[in-house]
């Protein structure tokens, strides 16, 4: 157990280079790829969680949501990595993020348009208990 | 133009492919079915004549030789036969050899040496063992089978445009002309083929077409009986002419009509009571013909073939389909001249038939039936006339009674549409008023079969009773002549009977009323069980018929005045009518040499030159030898060993003594030949004024005879009326005899072997029950219980994964999802957590 524990904390408590202002220069300047993909995949795993677990409607429109800006982080990253490694003109991955935003917004307003007549109806927004195309 | 002759055959078949198979379909009108097969035959005469003119007329150089359609590449390879064993006929080809290497031998000698070498020369023979055998389908146009291509085409022309009229409304008439197109085909490539397998192939043909034509009213008992008897009768000729043909191609290695013939000249003579390969063969041949062509034994479908339409029973069983026979025997002359026996058998078979027939005809009352046995007795003629060696005369027989015979039997249609579907001629009498152009057309047919001077059955009724007494073929011919002579009496008789009972005398029809139309109304309302059938006995004809004045029911039955045909029957009566007055003038004999100053008038017009290329001659021993004075066997009469002939070769009579002979006789106390011919001319000429006369006597002066002599006669009457029995000697020794073998051999079908398979049918049910029952309870139950317990151990497991929740679902395809990530970077994995974790001892 510990032959395994020991590396991993040394992994995460790595020694930084030298002092913090450096440091942290350092990481504005030159950002971590790998850091930026971990949270969008935590992200990612947190939303697909909400979606698969939460029964309340609105909850899962906002797990959907961190799914997507999990993807616009990935989008981000990408691009600025892209930029610090020469392509200064690799802007595509940032006009992408600006574009999911706008569908995510479009996409939610008709989703809790969706989900405001089906309360109508239904009076309720407990997706096990809409079950109108079950048979 | 002869180039074209493979149209021939091909039109009728095209005019009766497009009626047969569409003429229902379409519905095609009357007019244009008839048009079809009218124009498809017209054609088909048009080129007929063309061809047989350019080929004998046109100064050709094919003449003599036989024109096959494969010289001018119309011809495929039909049956591929492979090779055929030649095991047949070793002795006489060997002594063919042997004759002819000696016959050179000597020939290169000095006359000396020839009085000593006699004995001692000896050759060497070879015999071929194997042939390839390749029978090709392609046409032939020669002497014979141009006279036959315008019999079938030009006589057949004349009756397809009489059947329009005769047909006119019956439901089947895109039928009809399809089989009778159908049967012109056949007809054609019987006459036209250039070997014995499509002669057989025709033959096979028209007698199908023969059979569907008999049977054309199928709705009728009567005619559905003799299309059978018809087909069945003719089997025993076709397989007798089957082996024939096997015998031919084991002989000869090959098919083809030259090849053989050519093979066969060389052969030796087979004389009298020796029986060589090519006396088989000939039987083979002869026992085919007696089929086809009615002679002797198998003679008894064809007086039950006027069960057919009338025009059917012109074309089919007057005019062309029995002389097939004729076509066949004439065709295989040189075998049949090889076989001294045969040629006897031949002759006096025909004998025998002709004067049958015609006692027969003498009593019987149905007009049509009276010419089926006319035509039976005529074909007797026929192969007398081949049988003491008059080839070409038989085939003109042939020709002018294709004239005279088809005429009489169209005219006998136009009577009987004339009175309404009456075909007993004891209810006719008087037409003459009523029918002018059937009458006067059927006087020339009357005075043509009689014999009278110069029509044209004269001639060649003549020619045949002359070659009878003055053969010298065969032995008995004087038999022959008497026998003929007497037939011809009877004949004379016969249609004089027809003519007085039909055209003259009282009008009976209207004393008569039962019958006709009236027979008709009656049978089908008998067919209906309408009305009790009465009738005394169902006799000639299609439906229960009644005796004249017998009283038929309760419907009263209407005169029916007779009433001419329509001119589009008439018109080939007027046709066939000039054709039988003159058409005799192509065969004016050597008696006339008076007159017409040679031998045989006409050069190649006249029959016996134009058909002398295909007659072998048993003297000179070659085709094509010129026919020149007396016949050419009688030079060679008593003639001993070797002759030499004038272009120096050595030859054999060929047959040798055969006893008396009547013309010679005769010559010998006249010392006159001319003289000797006219006293048979004239001696054939009174009878058949003797029978005219007869028959003038019986039915015109006093009707009252025939009664009185039919009574002192009662016996020969009898036998006549009822046909000798024939049909009921054959009923009784043959089908009944098949019958109790059928039903014997159903007996034993029905029972034991029946008894056998459902013995075992009803063991194997009671296995089946028992292993049935195995399965049910034993197999099912096992199959049963292992599903129910599968289905009890698996079923919550499944049911509980069916939750119903989109999200469940979901979180199954997250997590297949997963797993296949993890499954396809597994590698990638594994290295990373390698490198990451150095440390640890990875396995």
């Amino acid at each position: 157990m510990l032959n395994f524990l020991i590396p991993t904390l040394a992994f995460l408590f790595q020694q930084a280079p030298e002092g913090r202002l450096a440091q942290t220069w350092e990481a504005a300047t030159h950002p971590d790829l790998a850091k930026f993909l971990v949270i969008g995949a935590l992200l990612f795993i947190i939303g697909v969680a909400g979606v698969l677990t939460r029964r309340n409607i609105i909850v899962i429109f906002m797990s959907i949501e961190l799914i997507l800006n999990a993807a616009n982080l990935n989008f981000i990253a990408f691009s600025r990595y892209l930029q610090d490694t020469g392509s200064v003109n690799a802007v595509a991955g940032q006009i992408f993020a600006v574009f999911v935003i706008v569908v995510a917004a479009a996409e939610a307003a008709i989703g809790l348009g969706i989900v405001i007549a089906l309360y109508r109806n239904k009076e309720t927004i407990w997706v096990d208990e809409i079950d109108l195309l079950k048979w | 133009m002869y180039k074209y002759i493979w149209l021939v055959p091909l039109l009728p078949l095209i005019g009766a492919a497009i009626n047969g198979l569409l003429g229902r379909k379409l519905r095609f009108s009357e007019p244009v079915i008839g048009g079809i097969a009218v124009g498809s035959v017209a054609l088909a005469f048009l080129i007929s004549v063309a061809a047989v003119y350019s080929y004998g007329f046109g100064g050709h150089p094919q003449w003599p030789n036989p024109y096959l359609t494969s010289q001018d590449g119309f011809s495929f390879t039909w049956i591929p036969g492979g090779a055929v064993s030649i095991n047949q006929g070793s002795e006489a080809r060997r002594d063919a050899q042997l004759e002819k290497q000696i016959e050179e031998r000597m020939a290169s000698m000095t006359p000396e040496e020839r009085a000593q070498a006699g004995p001692q020369i000896y050759a060497k023979v070879e015999s071929p063992r194997y042939a390839l055998l390749n029978i090709e389908w392609s046409y032939q146009l020669d002497p014979l089978s141009a006279v036959f291509m315008l019999i079938v085409t030009g006589v057949g022309l004349c009756i397809f445009i009489f059947a329009t009229g005769y047909m006119h409304g019956e439901t089947g008439f895109y039928r009809f002309f399809a089989y009778m197109g159908l049967f012109m085909f056949a007809m054609l490539v019987l006459v036209m083929g250039s070997n014995f397998l499509m002669m057989f192939v025709g033959w096979e043909g028209v007698g199908l077409c023969s059979y569907l034509l008999i049977g054309y009213y199928f709705d009728r008992q009567e005619a559905a009986n003799a299309s059978r008897k018809a087909f069945i009768t003719n089997r025993v000729g076709d397989f007798g002419f089957a082996l024939a043909i096997f015998g031919i191609i084991a002989t000869f290695g090959s098919a083809q009509y030259t090849d053989v013939f050519n093979e066969a000249k060389s052969y030796p003579v087979e004389l009298l009571g020796h029986w060589g390969i090519l006396s088989w063969i000939a039987l083979g041949l002869f026992i085919g013909a007696c089929g086809k062509s009615a002679q002797l034994p198998l003679h008894v479908w064809l007086p039950d073939a006027m069960a057919g339409p009338t025009p059917v029973s012109a074309l089919i069983h007057a005019a062309t389909m029995v002389t097939a026979g004729l076509y066949m025997v004439t065709r295989t002359n040189v075998i049949f001249q090889h076989s001294q026996t045969m040629l006897l058998v031949v002759a006096l078979v025909g004998m025998g038939t002709a004067i049958f027939a015609a006692i027969i005809g003498i009593t019987q009352n149905d007009i049509k039936k009276v010419l089926a046995y006319s035509t039976v007795s005529q074909l007797g003629f026929m192969f007398m006339a081949a049988g003491v060696g008059a080839f070409a005369i038989s085939i003109f027989h042939v020709m002018t009674h294709a004239f005279f015979k088809a005429l009489m039997f169209l005219g006998a249609g136009s009577v009987i549409h004339g009175m309404h579907h009456e075909q007993d001629m004891r209810r006719m009498g008087g037409l003459k008023k009523y029918m002018p152009y059937t009458y006067w057309t059927f006087f020339a047919g009357w005075l043509a079969i009689c014999g009278i001077i110069p029509f044209s059955g004269f001639w060649s009724k003549d020619e045949i009773l002359w070659n009878a007494a003055s053969t010298t073929y065969i032995p008995l011919g004087w038999l022959v002549w008497l026998v003929g002579t007497i037939a011809a009496t009877c004949t004379a008789f016969y249609m004089t009977r027809l003519m007085a009972m039909t055209f003259w005398g009282k009008e009976r029809f209207l004393e008569h009323r039962a019958g006709g139309e009236a027979d008709e109304a009656h049978a089908a309302a008998y067919d209906e069980g309408h009305a009790p059938h009465d009738a005394v006995e169902p006799a000639a004809g299609d439906r229960p018929r009644h005796q004249p004045g017998e009283h038929v029911g309760p419907v009263d039955h209407h005169v029916h005045m007779p009433h001419e045909s329509p001119r589009s029957m008439w018109v080939p009566l007027v046709v066939l009518a000039v054709l039988a007055t003159i058409g005799g003038f192509v065969g004016i004999g050597p008696a006339f040499k008076p007159v017409t100053g040679t031998d045989h008038p006409g050069d190649r017009l006249n029959i016996v030159t134009w058909l002398n290329p295909i007659i072998w001659n048993p003297l000179t021993r070659e085709f094509n030898v010129p026919h020149d004075g007396e016949h050419g066997a009688e030079a060679a009469h008593g003639a001993p060993a070797a002759t030499e002939a004038a272009h120096g070769t050595f030859i054999k009579a060929p047959y040798t003594d055969t006893g008396f002979n009547l013309a010679h006789a005769v010559d010998n106390v006249l010392h006159n030949h001319l003289l000797t011919e006219w006293t048979f001319i004239i001696i054939s000429l009174i009878v058949a004024s003797i029978g005219i006369g007869l028959g003038f006597l019986f039915y015109v002066k006093s009707p009252h005879l025939p009664d009185i002599w039919a009574q002192r006669l009662r016996p020969l009457y009898n036998a006549s009326y009822n046909k000798f029995w024939v049909d009921e000697f054959y009923g009784w020794a043959i089908t009944r005899r098949v019958m109790d073998a059928a039903r014997g051999v159903f007996a034993f079908d029905s029972r034991l072997v029946d008894g056998i398979v459902n013995g075992v049918a009803t063991v194997s049910r009671g296995l089946s029950l028992v292993v049935g029952a195995v399965d049910k309870y034993f197999v099912d139950g096992i199959v049963n219980a292992i599903a129910a317990f599968v289905k009890r151990l698996m079923s919550p497991l499944l049911r509980a994964a069916q939750t119903g929740f989109t999200q469940n679902y979901a979180l199954v395809m997250v997590l297949g999802l997963m797993i296949a990530v993890v499954l396809f970077f597994a590698r990638d994995i594994a290295t990373m957590l390698r490198q990451m974790f150095p440390s640890i001892i990875w396995p």
